[in-house]
């Protein structure tokens, strides 16, 4: 042990981080000296060791862990799109195991302080009565939800999920910096920091006993079911998010995964008679509680936000009536208000009689004179902040406002003062960040998260670090790009390794059952669709492209003349009545089969139903397998590499692309089709496919036959080859070409996976299945429907339907697939409307 | 005495399979207001039907239709006395005076009426209001005389226009147009009254119809302002009036949305249209 510390010390003289700390500000690695702090000496023992270049590529790969896990964070209004990689850095922040109780405590106190207030507020108001509180900070305060007032939670607390955020001044305190009471967001992203750093410096990860983050979360899970059983046995808690488009859904989706609660949207949800009810293709089942990841206002349009599209019309009176407990209660917003911390600590002795542990930072509400007149002598020296936060309104640095600037923000707090809160600005700690040079020192906020565990409040023992953008800025946040970091809070006590779950996400499998959110159905019928329709768009683009090669090699002869005629047949291309020059006709077919692939403003293009593939698998996130987002991510990186500049060179690269993107989407289809049992979600997925591939194959060979004016065999040869039979043919008939075996190949033969009647066939085992699972308790429409299109094809003479009318058309062949299409519409609408009704009329509208 | 019949339809473009509906139909019991019946008779007939005292005191009630429709109809009807004021109120207490102890709160009604100084989602605190208000509320002017004549001045200098506004026009357009109907004076009353941190609060009701009297044929809605030392005095900017026994209360609150009528959630619907109908008759 002496020999390790004396070649540690060794080491560390050498300085291999080449770290330096910024003067002026406390660094959580480095002494004033310049030597590690006793905490950080084996993870500068270790990365040194290992070397910056060797970290830097540990790191490429801990990067592309983060980009295959999908770990997402949404930026809105960014032109490339909201969904960004989740930014990290891979040195943590440790934390040192005798400094941790009392950031422990610290969190656990004002949790339990906050959670007072909360309840006197929305109860007896004593605070307000006995002038503890100005009555502004709850009459003005837009987060005071007034339809909440005078309910007592059934769970006992209004506060139940609570995160600080907390910084370290130069002299080494810590300073609570912003309380988190609605609906705390990160403690996802946590776990999935941690993930990333054990992995990417694991020796030393082991070597520190840095305390498992696996407890907390479980004891969460507990908690939760413990609540909601006071309620009843087998209680139901669902996730409830405003969707994919928040900010953090990824993390939404995750801790949905990981604690096994069904992840809902407002409109899964519905109030009857005062209870809230999950929508579930079984029909409505109770829900007893609600882990909200949405902003309480938002929550019920009845009473709370009119205009909200999000919540769940009637909630607030299900809560009120005692049937459905919340976390955090309704209302909850109510204390994150930053003007609370200028009377926290005198409430803290008048409600839990004891000295508030952590300060907060220097707080001064404008609403109050003498904080008011201090504000406006000192406002150069503060940030400003608005009082009750509100979307769109952020921090102000009068510091850097210019003399107009400052004039207007005067004027402002004059106008309204308690709508301002003014803080100082905490000087925040640095940590040490790993650049492309290099490590550089950023600042640092930490936020840690509490939860009611049944008596009290437990803190996760690690936390969400995020670093300032630049060396200079203390402003941290992750949606102006800032980066973050896991926490290793070091240990005495290891936890046993039979706290340590697995934090795989636990694919569709266990919850295959009735109780799957229509919702959730609907998006993979759309899946199994889109999916469909991006293959067959491949496979037509690939089988057409050579066509413009001029090359007739073997068995991929497309001549362009075909392919044009398709293409018009198809409503791709115009009619035209004069012969057009080759070259012209060239560049036209070109063009077309170039937006084909790459065009993403017109909705036949690949790339368009790709996105919306995609978009439709996002909504699914946490029902699919990490192997299975793996591949679309994959799918999406092959495009995203792909869109060469010359015009002339697209199509060339499109045919290596589409060679690419065709074996991705089998390893989507099969891992889909063997990592899924076969429950109600893998029947809605199936009968998508088996619908679209049987409406798109009815396309194209009407259209085939059509564009056929005189010799039929090239377009019956395209014909094969987009629906991959021509090897099943070939070997059937190896040397005739006739339309009737190919429409026996490519319509009638149940056994061919690429024939109209196989389609029909699995598409009626697949709804007969769906019934047996329901119990058969419902109209059967879309199983006549299936019945009768099945009989359709089942009826089909084959030898009369390949024969041309006297006009030299294929009418029978039109006459069959006009019915067909009728048909297949015909179950979607009666799926929809048996299993998916509610979903169409979900649209809201208050009122008045 | 007063039969009070109010009957809100409403019908739809497309049917509605399901709604959720939170209505403020029944009048208060006051000390000067008795109430001696009250119904609410909804068709199609509700599913579910309860009701509660909303946080301001209010009777409301909720209830869900599950059924298919393509037109509700609530009808409420209520038998109501209202007495005159036994005396004229007076009060000589400025309104510099009255803001100053409503903001120091030094006692329980100070601190109901700091509820209705602040912003709320109607009645957003307007700098602009602030000169129209001092027109009226002059240094040292008791409050009660103020509030009068800026009462007296909305009815004067607005008009009153059931075309001109919908209850989402906001304030300001109302302030700069200079018309609107009696929910837009009350919240302009209101706003302007904040703009000087006095307490204003939003009056529902009804007013018995008479020669030049407005809003008779619809849910009315007036003004109350807090005066410490006598407590909450009636303004009816729309017709000029303190109201007294022909006004009847149905709910208070910061603003209309605190007490709409009806108001409610439709699944499905499409396009709607409403129709309102009050008949205040002497009994």
């Amino acid at each position: 042990m002496a020999k390790d510390s004396v070649t540690a010390a060794a080491e560390l003289k050498e300085n291999p981080w080449h770290y330096a700390r910024a003067e002026g500000y406390w660094d959580e690695a480095l002494l004033p000296s310049g030597f590690p702090r006793r905490h950080w000496r084996r993870l500068f023992v270790e990365v040194g060791r290992i070397g910056f270049r060797q970290l830097s590529r540990r790191w490429q790969s801990g990067q592309q862990l983060i980009h295959s896990q999908g770990i997402t964070y949404n930026v809105p209004n960014r032109p490339e799109g909201y969904e960004h990689s989740w930014q990290m850095d891979p040195i943590p922040l440790v934390i040192d195991q005798n400094e941790w109780p009392y950031i422990e405590r610290a969190v656990a106190q004002r949790a339990t302080l906050l959670n007072a207030i909360l309840a006197d507020l929305y109860g007896p108001q004593r605070l307000l009565r006995e002038r503890k509180l100005p009555p502004a900070l709850v009459f003005a305060n837009p987060h005071f939800l007034r339809p909440c007032f005078g309910i007592t939670p059934n769970s006992g607390v209004h506060l139940s999920s609570y995160a600080a955020d907390i910084a370290r001044s130069p002299d080494g305190s810590w300073w609570v910096v912003a309380d988190r009471t609605q609906a705390p967001s990160g403690m996802g992203y946590t776990l999935q920091n941690r993930l990333v750093s054990a992995r990417t410096l694991p020796g030393v990860f082991n070597q520190c006993r840095v305390r498992q983050l696996a407890g907390f979360f479980e004891r969460k899970r507990q908690t939760l079911l413990a609540m909601a059983s006071s309620l009843r046995n087998n209680p139901a808690v669902v996730l409830l998010t405003p969707g994919p488009h928040n900010e953090t859904y990824f993390e939404h989706s995750f801790l949905a995964g990981l604690w096994g609660f069904p992840l809902v949207e407002g409109e899964d949800l519905t109030v009857l008679d005062r209870r809230v009810y999950l929508k579930t293709l079984g029909g409505l089942k109770p829900v007893d509680l609600i882990l909200r990841r949405m902003d309480d206002s938002f929550c019920d349009p009845l009473e709370l936000k009119g205009d909200s599209l999000l919540g769940v019309p009637g909630l607030v009176d299900a809560v009120r009536s005692g049937s459905v407990i919340i976390d955090n209660a309704l209302g909850s917003g109510l204390v994150e208000t930053a003007a609370h911390m200028a009377f926290l600590p005198s409430l803290c002795k008048q409600l839990l009689d004891e000295n508030l542990i952590m300060p907060s930072v220097a707080t001064w509400w404008c609403g109050q004179e003498e904080p008011r007149r201090y504000v406006l002598e000192h406002l150069k020296e503060l940030v400003v902040k608005s009082t009750f936060p509100r979307a769109g309104r952020h921090p102000e640095f009068p510091e850097s406002l210019s003399e107009s600037e400052l004039k207007n923000l005067f004027s402002r707090i004059e106008a309204n003062p308690e709508e301002f809160v003014a803080q100082e600005r905490v000087a925040l700690s640095t940590v040490p960040v790993r650049t492309d040079v290099g490590f550089s020192p950023r600042h640092a906020m930490l936020r840690v998260y509490a939860t009611w565990n049944g008596s009290s409040y437990s803190v996760m023992p690690g936390g969400l670090t995020r670093v300032s953008t630049q060396d200079s800025s203390f402003v941290v946040s992750m949606q102006l790009g800032g980066e973050s970091k896991d926490t290793w809070v070091l240990g005495s006590e290891s936890e046993t390794g039979a706290s340590r779950r697995q934090l795989s996400v636990p694919i569709e499998a266990n919850r295959s059952n009735r109780n799957l959110p229509s919702r959730v159905a609907d998006n993979l019928l759309w899946l199994g669709r889109y999916a469909e329709r991006v293959e067959c768009r491949v496979r037509f683009v690939r089988t057409l492209l050579p066509a413009l090669s001029g090359e007739e090699d073997y068995g991929r002869s497309v001549s362009l003349e075909t392919a044009a005629r398709l293409l018009t047949e198809l409503g791709f291309l115009p009619m035209k009545t004069n012969e057009e020059s080759l070259g012209e006709l060239h560049w036209q077919v070109q063009r077309l089969l170039t937006e084909m692939i790459y065009d993403v403003s017109q909705t036949s293009s690949l790339r368009w139903n790709l996105k919306e593939m995609r978009r439709t698998a996002w909504h699914l996130k946490e029902r699919l397998s990490l192997d299975t987002w793996r591949v679309l991510q994959q799918l999406e990186s092959q495009f995203n590499a792909f869109v060469p500049s010359g015009a002339d060179h697209r199509y060339l690269a499109g045919m290596d692309l589409l060679d690419g993107v065709i074996v991705t989407l089998s390893a989507f289809s099969g891992l889909l089709m063997e990592n899924t049992t076969r429950g109600f979600g893998w029947r809605f997925l199936e009968i998508g496919r088996r619908i679209e591939r049987a409406l798109q194959l009815a396309e194209l060979i009407g259209g085939g036959l059509s564009a056929a004016s005189t010799d039929v065999e090239p377009y019956l040869q395209i014909l094969l080859q987009i629906a991959d039979s021509s090897i099943t043919y070939r070997s059937r008939y190896p040397t005739v070409m006739q339309t009737d075996l190919v429409l026996e190949v490519l319509l009638t033969d149940e056994s061919n996976p690429r024939a109209v009647a196989f389609q029909l066939a699995k598409l009626q085992y697949q709804i007969i299945k769906l019934h047996e699972l329901l119990e058969g308790n419902r109209d059967s429409g879309e199983l006549e429907f299936a019945d009768s299109a099945l009989a359709l094809i089942r009826g089909v003479r084959l030898a009369d339907i390949s024969q041309r009318d006297s006009s030299g058309r294929y009418a029978a062949v039109d006459e069959l697939f006009g019915n067909l299409k009728v048909a297949l519409y015909e179950i979607s609408d009666a799926l929809t409307s048996n299993y998916l009704s509610h979903l169409k009329a979900s649209r809201m509208r208050a009122s008045w | 005495m007063f039969e009070v019949i109010h009957t809100t339809r409403f019908s739809y473009e497309a049917p509605v399979s399901r709604c959720l509906n939170e209505v403020h139909l029944t009048p208060r019991a006051l000390p000067l207001q008795s109430v001696y019946q009250s119904t609410l008779v909804v068709d199609p007939a509700p599913a579910t039907f309860h009701h509660r005292k909303d946080y301001f005191g209010n009777d409301a009630a909720t209830f869900a239709v599950m059924e298919q429709h393509d037109s509700l109809t609530a009808t409420a009807t209520s038998l109501v006395k209202v007495e005159p004021w036994p005396e004229p109120v007076q009060s000589s207490l400025s309104w510099e005076d009255a803001r100053d102890q409503i903001a120091a709160a030094p006692d329980d009604s100070c601190l109901e009426a700091a509820e209705f100084i602040y912003s709320s989602p109607f009645v957003p605190v307007l700098k602009e209001l602030v000169p129209f208000a001092s027109e009226s509320f002059k240094s040292g002017r008791s409050l009660l005389e103020a509030a009068g004549e800026l009462s007296n001045r909305i009815y004067k200098e607005f008009k009153y226009d059931p075309k001109a506004t919908s209850i989402e026009a906001p304030l300001v357009d109302v302030f700069r147009n200079r018309h609107g109907v009696c929910q837009d004076f009350a919240h302009l009353m209101i706003g302007a009254c904040r703009s000087l941190r006095l307490a204003a609060r939003y009056v529902s009701g009804y007013v018995r119809s008479g020669p030049k009297v407005q809003g008779a044929q619809a849910s009315h809605a007036w003004v109350s302002v807090f005066v410490p030392d006598i407590g909450w005095v009636s303004f009816d900017p729309t017709n000029n009036v303190m109201p007294s026994e022909n006004h009847v209360t149905l709910a208070w609150g910061r603003d209309y949305g605190d007490v709409t009528p009806v108001k409610g959630v439709t699944l499905g619907g499409g396009l709607q249209t409403v129709q309102v109908e009050v008949y205040v008759n002497p009994v």
